[in-house]
């Protein structure tokens, strides 16, 4: 009799789930290019610290275009695969719009008090109509990188104006003397980087491009602004094929010594400083140039965790979202992914000195940075800027041309 | 009428004595008998099919079309007659992607014929070991096209792609491909030929080997030399393969998007957008449900009519 039992006994257990097996698991969507093997120790330490639930990364696209586009793909079909978001900073007004993210008021109790503790440019960008759609991730701006042994070399100062920088980057050029030394590179091919090459000098010039929802485009500034990186390529400044540049191509050109200056995101200083890097030990950073007669300003970045409104265990999801949005993590990703922290206390903590000596530094620009234009039509606007920014860059179409290309199309869009 | 008359006499009558007289006859009779029944029972699945994956999702799309369905304006849907297709004939981006995709299609279906053509009548020569000719002309073919479309974008890359490496020894400048509209537009039909002209070479080749060797041997006794057999007796003969190529070939060409998506984005500017790429960016990228289907609806007109065109006047030949 034992004989049949103990099989059936063994059977019966292997098919029937232990009670501890019956745990809750969320799927958290995240970029393949923002260190998922870091975002890995925090889900760690969630699991931990929350036995029962298990967290498991799903990786998306290396750029934000791509992840947006499964996300519409995925969330307009309602699907439930997915329980928590990692975001661009331009997406929470599309994501309040479409109601594809769950408010998360009433999780954080006062959400004014709440946000406080944060940037303040991510507790706005995150709150849209008074909905706190998602809660920040970590920071990111575009900064000027540039090769310190160089302008030591030259006695040259830091940049704070672009013609100032033309001029110290021609000076540097022709001293080295290298057929491959360009003197700036930024992004100029149709992507999201490029939205920014356009906003940067727009902006230094005291000019916004959408208000409230509605277009404030003002054409000299358009133009001047895509006469200013015209003209740096024009000087051989930056390369003649400025509209081929991706951002990843700017990091690359960096990191192999090809540039002086580098219009680059946050994430470029630890390549920068790798083993593997020609620049190792002769970068710094500082904040983007202003027009002659403007002021400086930079474009803001980041990531953000929301929760889906479509996941099968919304509280589980807001208990792993806020803690992702915690102190604990956001010193985790400074430390181990030189991602920017999104707690001003953090940017002065001596723990974090060795691993991004550069965060006081940071700190000013990314709290003087500016949002690009806050709508739900995000994507439609990103597209005419980054095509007719491309257009000009590419030589297809003058800067009047495209101005007024831009200025029609933004009011379709905006109708 | 007459028909089911004979039909409802025949179930009852006709049948028994088929039945007696011959075996065979009978269940002929029995078919005829009830053949409508019988083909709409085994039609029944295949027809229920074709509407759940052709009908619904057509009839859908045309559906959508008439709505105002905008998802990033956080509104219902709303239903907007043919304001969608107003919207879309009015739309200088609309225009440009169609100039866009017909200037594909007229380049790249003619440029692909010939390549393919030629490479069909290589592949067809007395190799002794053939496979490896085949293999080759089967390799492009079986490339996913974003993948070809990477390809294409490295090698006509400004700074180190191969066609400038190459041109290195005729001039002493770059070009930069992805600066110039028209320049990319050849980068993207070159891709899109080598791409293409493999499938092309296939349809072609299995026309070639159809082509009685006997009509050679008469054209040679004949006095015909290489080219007046060519032009007399292969083209001739091939010409139903080559409009069966044509006709894919052109049908693809007017959906064509991943190769100039991964190659240039659509850019510089919006030069080398085509319809289809328009039509996923306004969907998927601008989450504009009701302006996307009616594109949508505009390509299948225009797929629709080009392919009806062209058979009518291949009808003859097919």
């Amino acid at each position: 009799m034992t004989r049949i039992l103990r099989p059936l006994l063994v059977l019966a257990a292997l098919l029937v789930p232990p009670a501890a097996q019956a745990e809750t698991t969320l799927n958290v969507y995240i970029s393949s290019a923002l260190r998922p093997e870091v975002m890995r120790q925090a889900f760690d330490q969630f699991e931990k610290a929350n036995p029962g639930i298990k967290v498991v990364p799903q990786l998306g696209g290396a750029t934000s275009d791509l992840q947006a586009q499964y996300l519409n793909t995925v969330l307009s079909a309602k699907d439930s695969s997915l329980d928590v978001l990692m975001l661009d900073i331009i997406r929470p007004a599309q994501f309040a719009a479409t109601g594809w993210t769950l408010p998360l008021n009433k999780d954080v109790g006062n959400p004014t008090a709440f946000l406080k503790q944060y940037l303040p440019a991510y507790a706005d960008a995150d709150t849209v109509d008074g909905k706190l759609v998602v809660l920040p991730a970590f920071a990111d701006a575009m900064f000027l990188y540039y090769r310190k042994d160089l302008l030591d070399k030259y006695h040259l100062p830091v940049p704070t104006t672009w013609s100032q920088l033309a001029s110290e980057a021609k000076t540097i050029q022709a001293g080295e003397n290298d057929a491959q030394l360009q003197g700036l590179s930024f992004q100029g091919a149709p992507i999201e980087g490029t939205v920014c090459t356009f906003l940067l000098p727009y902006w230094s010039m005291g000019k916004n491009l959408v208000h409230n929802g509605h277009l404030t485009f003002d054409h000299a500034a358009a133009v001047k602004s895509f006469d200013l990186w015209l003209g740096l390529m024009k000087q051989g400044v930056a390369p003649r094929n400025a509209a081929e540049i991706v951002t990843d191509q700017t990091r690359k050109d960096f990191e192999a010594g090809k540039a002086v200056f580098a219009v680059e995101w946050a994430y470029g200083w630890s390549l920068f400083q790798s083993a593997d890097s020609a620049v190792k030990g002769k970068v710094a950073v500082t904040d983007l140039p202003a027009v002659d007669g403007g002021k400086p300003v930079t474009c803001i970045g980041g990531w953000q965790w929301g929760v889906s409104a479509f996941s099968k265990h919304p509280a589980e999801s807001v208990k792993l979202v806020k803690f992702l949005s915690s102190v604990p993590v956001s010193t985790l990703l400074a430390e181990k992914a030189s991602l920017l922290p999104v707690f001003p206390p953090l940017y002065h903590d001596a723990a974090l000195d060795q691993a991004m000596p550069w965060l006081p530094q940071a700190l000013p620009v990314v709290e003087q940075a500016k949002s690009r234009p806050v709508t739900p039509y995000y994507n439609d606007v990103s597209n005419v800027i980054r095509t007719q920014t491309n257009a000009v860059l590419a030589g297809s179409e003058t800067p009047e041309q495209a101005a007024d290309q831009m200025e029609a199309r933004l009011r379709r869009v905006l109708r | 009428m007459t028909n089911n008359t004979t039909r409802q006499a025949g179930l009852g009558n006709a049948r028994p004595a088929a039945r007696r007289s011959n075996p065979a006859s009978w269940a002929r009779s029995l078919l005829d008998a009830s053949d409508a029944n019988l083909a709409r029972v085994l039609l029944a699945p295949a027809f229920l099919l074709l509407l759940l994956i052709v009908v619904y999702p057509v009839c859908r799309l045309f559906w959508t079309s008439l709505l105002d369905l905008r998802l990033s304006s956080g509104m219902p849907a709303r239903f907007a007659g043919i304001d969608n297709y107003t919207s879309v004939f009015t739309d200088p981006e609309f225009w440009t992607a169609l100039t866009n995709t017909l200037l594909i299609t007229l380049i790249t279906v003619p440029a692909a014929l010939l390549v393919g053509l030629a490479l069909a009548l290589i592949a067809n020569l007395p190799f002794r070991v053939r496979w490896p000719v085949r293999l080759s002309l089967l390799i492009p073919w079986a490339m996913p096209l974003a993948f070809v479309g990477m390809i294409g974008g490295w090698f006509f890359q400004s700074d180190y792609g191969v066609v400038n490496d190459l041109l290195r020894h005729f001039r002493s400048t770059r070009i930069i491909w992805f600066n110039s509209g028209w320049l990319s537009f050849i980068a993207i039909c070159l891709t899109i030929t080598w791409k293409t002209c493999s499938f092309v070479a296939l349809v072609l080749l299995a026309g070639l080997q159809t082509i009685p060797q006997e009509l050679y041997e008469a054209a040679s006794v004949d006095g015909a030399g290489p080219l007046r057999r060519f032009c007399f007796v292969t083209l001739p003969l091939l010409r139903p393969a080559i409009a069966v190529a044509a006709i894919f070939r052109m049908i693809t060409s007017l959906q064509t998007f991943d190769i100039p998506l991964t190659m240039t984005r659509g850019g510089p500017g919006t030069s080398t957008v085509t319809l289809a790429m328009y039509i996923h960016q306004n969907t998927v990228d601008f989450l504009d449900l009701g302006y996307g289907a009616a594109l949508a609806v505009v390509l299948f007109f225009i797929s629709m009519g080009v392919t009806t065109l062209y058979l009518r006047q291949v009808r003859t030949e097919l």
